[in-house]
């Protein structure tokens, strides 16, 4: 290699670090720290001073009502909803004496409970208890006036008499017929906990979660085309083991014993990803024998998943300037470490794409050619993992342009360059789906940084 | 032509009409009720007599044939809701249900449905808006606007626990033999016939051509809540990677040169006829209402044969042994078979059949059961005039293709060698 191209790799490797960094560098959940503090205030306004110690904060999203207000509130008003008065994506903040408390990202308190006290004040007797559970509505929300109290129902327990009052809210600051609710709870005359919720609009759920229904039912053709590669790499296999081809078992279990393990921690049911990890594992063992895979340059491969990257998140831009509409708030996995994000991540990377771009192209490139074989692939990719959006069609389009950016990689980087590829892709889209801090960020660019350092390291004919 | 041959012939055709008119005459006791309506003739019943809800029904999208009788879905373009119909083959009642998604305001049931719903009561219905949905209130009974409606339609009955067993004893036992087939085409490789590669494409092809209109055959695919273009898409897709898949192996597996006698070959479908009117299969009374029956069925035949002949292909390097016992093994199969094998006996009588003649005439005797097996079941079961004309033209042109092996055969003396790649 010249001096020359080597520069150039160090240039590229400069650019995609960089291009990394941008895509991940403030894109997270924010809000923990305020969270933590809006909490304490919460049981504070409710008599209780929480012990000192770290609470422990973990995160939460309601999917469906976050897409919900996205779409009933297209562009940034609808994630600042599902963010703040929509109550869609909170922290839970669990204090270390006891005492718990929601609270939004956007800083909303969305419930608060104490541990019941042991003087809970004077009983109300049902005919006062109406006047005094209005009164208390002040420690829950800002905007009182706005709320009517609906109904209140008492009980004696524990020697003291219970209070539970529903209060309707009205739409509020949320999209016209949908409306908030709360109940506030009360033990003699203390408040010991309140919690809003929010009743949507039937259109506006349920456009996103028929969605959501409609691709559950589109995966299963994928899953079809998944088993009919399995038995494909079966019987490639007995014919491989009887004509004593070449073949590498070792390196096939190391690497379904990986995406097996990976996908256990990205919370897949041990035995789908036992079965996954069996299947990949024969298809790298098989990898020698089918002479018309590309060859490995996996260098390549992080290169791509950046490009990759940043195609998917414009093209969800696309979508929305285009006044369609997709998730802005993607699926995240709730009270989890930066383990989780390189799990989930990769674990469909190590999964899939040895079957996409490895099993079915070799398999099929004796009657279609590679690249025919490869453009296969993209249709059963597409529809394995899209995002529910309007219309369904540039949902399931945009997965499948990725799938062909894929088979490009592949084709230019071999079966692990894709892998790397789709790894790199998988970390920058979804980092935006979990917290804000230098920890995620690390792992959302790992696999560019490896990828960066292939990049530089010199090839082995030098 | 001498004489002696003219004579030969004529007392073969003869011998092949009786054979095939003994399968077509021969009173069976069929498994399954015959359906003496069409599934469009019973959708017209039902459209007739179910009370009209108040709700777009939206285009018939799908059915099957339960028990006695029609089970029919409806749903309109937005697939809030669908109703499901099952129509009796005599004169009972139309069963009806409606499922509606959980979530639509728009699924209030309309008045005369609440009505229907609530005979009894005393007032008429009151409509409720509520958040998210909209209810009826009837006498003291509320309905929920998102509740299902109607009753419980009959399903199919499940087979019984050793048939059951029984039965997937056999798949599995077919899976495997069609491994084996597979994996003795490529070890044990033999001249490969063009004719039947190009067949088998074909045959893949006009399937996949047939698809959109094939959704019809799969009802269970439609749910409320989705739209029913994204049912067909999914329902599509999934059958056509599992056309593209067989196509595929048709290739890399292909069908052996050669072709067996053309008695043998009446034989096998006169096999095929009585097989399919003992133990018919609901799906292809089904197929039969829809407008593509005749060519979806020749295809079928086409493409099952070579499976078939895959999976005989693998039987027979398994029971390889001297003619005689090799002929005793698969007898026992045969009968063991016709008494477990279900809704499978006719492929697995052309599994058997195909390992008889070995590997050169194995995909075109599996082909000729399959097809006479189609001619069994349409005519058993399908007793509206439309289905007794398909099952005839399948008879006809099955007899034509019989005719042409036998005149080509005797031109060239084996036309399937003769293709050979």
């Amino acid at each position: 290699m010249s001096r020359r191209s080597y520069l150039i790799q160090i240039l590229l490797a400069l650019v995609l670090l960089a291009a990394a960094l941008a895509l991940v560098r403030g894109h997270g959940v924010g809000g923990e720290s305020d969270a933590v503090a809006g909490a304490r205030n919460a049981l504070h306004r409710i008599g209780y001073e929480a012990l000192g110690g770290t609470p422990q904060a973990s995160f939460e999203t309601d999917q469906e009502m976050a897409w919900a207000l996205e779409r009933a509130r297209p562009g940034p008003s609808g994630v600042a909803l599902a963010r703040g008065e929509g109550g869609a994506v909170r922290w839970r903040v669990a204090m270390p004496g006891g005492g718990e408390a929601l609270v939004t990202t956007g800083g909303v308190v969305w419930s608060a409970r104490r541990p019941v006290p042991s003087a809970p004040g004077r009983d109300l007797f049902p005919s006062q208890a109406r006047a005094e559970v209005e009164a208390a509505l002040g420690v829950a929300v800002g905007d009182p006036q706005r709320w009517t109290l609906a109904r209140v129902a008492s009980w004696r327990e524990a020697g003291h008499i219970w209070q539970r009052g529903w209060f309707v809210g009205g739409n509020g600051p949320l999209p016209p017929g949908w409306r908030r609710e709360l109940e506030l709870e009360m033990v003699g005359s203390s408040v010991v906990a309140w919690r809003r919720s929010v009743l949507p609009l039937g259109t506006d759920l349920g456009v996103v979660t028929g969605r959501i229904a409609e691709l559950q039912l589109l995966r299963r053709p994928a899953m079809v085309g998944l088993a009919i590669l399995v038995v494909g790499v079966l019987v490639a296999g007995a014919e491989a083991t009887t004509y004593r081809e070449t073949i590498r078992p070792a390196r096939g279990v190391a690497y379904g014993l990986a995406t097996a393990g990976v996908g256990v921690l990205a919370g897949e049911a041990a035995l789908g990803a036992a079965t996954l990890g069996v299947a990949v594992a024969a298809v790298i063992a098989l990898m020698p024998t089918w002479t018309e895979l590309p060859p490995e340059r996996w260098r390549w491969g992080a290169a791509g998943g950046v490009l990759l990257a940043a195609v998917a998140i414009g093209g969800r831009l696309a979508i929305l300037g285009a006044g369609g509409w997709t998730p802005v708030t993607p699926p995240a996995a709730g009270s989890l470490g930066p383990g989780r994000l390189l799990a989930d991540s990769w674990y469909p990377a190590l999964a899939e794409e040895p079957l996409l771009r490895g099993a079915l192209p070799a398999l099929a490139a004796p009657v279609v050619g590679w690249l025919g074989a490869a453009m296969l692939a993209a249709p059963v990719g597409a529809l394995l993992h899209p995002l529910p959006a309007v219309p369904l069609l540039a949902s399931l389009g945009l997965e499948a342009l990725l799938q062909l950016g894929l088979a490009l990689v592949a084709h230019r980087a071999g079966v692990g360059g894709a892998v790397i590829a789709r790894g790199v892709c998988e970390s920058l889209v979804r980092r935006g789906a979990f917290p804000l801090g230098a920890d995620w960020d690390a792992a959302a660019i790992a696999g560019v940084v490896l990828g960066s350092v292939m990049l530089l390291w010199p090839p082995r004919s030098e | 032509m001498a004489a002696a041959q003219r004579v030969s012939v004529l007392a073969g055709g003869a011998a092949i009409a009786l054979l095939g008119g003994a399968a077509l005459t021969v009173p069976v006791a069929p498994r399954l009720p015959a359906a003496p309506d069409s599934p469009l003739g019973a959708a017209a019943r039902g459209e007739r007599e179910v009370p009209s809800l108040g709700l777009t029904w939206g285009r018939l999208r799908g059915w099957e044939r339960t028990g006695a009788g029609w089970t029919l879905v409806w749903q309109p373009v937005h697939g809030a809701w669908l109703i499901r119909a099952w129509v009796p083959d005599g004169g009972d009642d139309v069963r009806w249900r409606l499922e509606a998604a959980p979530w639509l305001p728009g699924v209030r049931l309309g008045r005369e449905a609440a009505r229907a719903m609530a005979p009894a009561a005393p007032s008429p219905p009151i409509a409720r808006d509520r958040v998210g949905r909209r209810d009826w209130v009837v006498g003291g009974e509320r309905l929920l606007g998102a509740l299902d409606g109607g009753g419980p339609l009959p399903r199919a009955a499940p087979a019984a626990a050793p048939a059951a067993v029984g039965l997937v004893a056999i798949q599995a036992l077919l899976g495997g033999l069609l491994l084996a087939g597979a994996a003795a085409r490529r070890l044990v490789p033999g001249v490969a016939s063009r004719a039947w590669r190009r067949g088998v494409a074909a045959a893949s092809l006009a399937l996949t051509a047939a698809v959109p209109l094939l959704g019809v055959l799969a009802p269970h695919v439609f749910e409320p809540g989705v739209r029913p273009w994204v049912a067909e898409l999914a329902f599509g897709t999934g059958i056509v990677m599992i056309l593209g898949a067989l196509a595929f192996a048709a290739q890399r597996f292909p069908a052996m040169g050669g072709a067996p006698a053309a008695g043998w070959l009446a034989a096998a479908g006169a096999g095929g006829v009585l097989a399919g009117r003992i133990d018919p299969v609901a799906a292809l009374a089904a197929l039969a209402g829809s407008p593509l029956c005749l060519p979806v069925c020749v295809a079928a035949a086409v493409l099952a044969g070579w499976l078939a002949g895959l999976a005989g292909d693998g039987l027979g390097q398994l029971v390889r042994a001297p003619a005689v016992l090799r002929f005793v093994v698969l007898g026992v199969i045969g009968v063991g078979a016709t008494l477990a094998a279900g809704p499978w006996l006719g492929f697995v009588v052309a599994v058997v059949a195909a390992a008889a003649v070995g590997r050169g005439g194995a995909t075109a005797m599996a082909t000729a059961v399959l097809w006479g097996w189609e001619v069994g079941v349409t005519r058993e079961l399908c007793r509206w005039e439309r289905g007794q004309l398909d099952a005839a033209a399948l008879l006809l042109l099955g007899c034509v293709a019989l005719g042409a092996a036998f005149l080509w055969r005797r031109r060239t003396g084996d036309p399937a060698a003769q293709g050979a790649a």
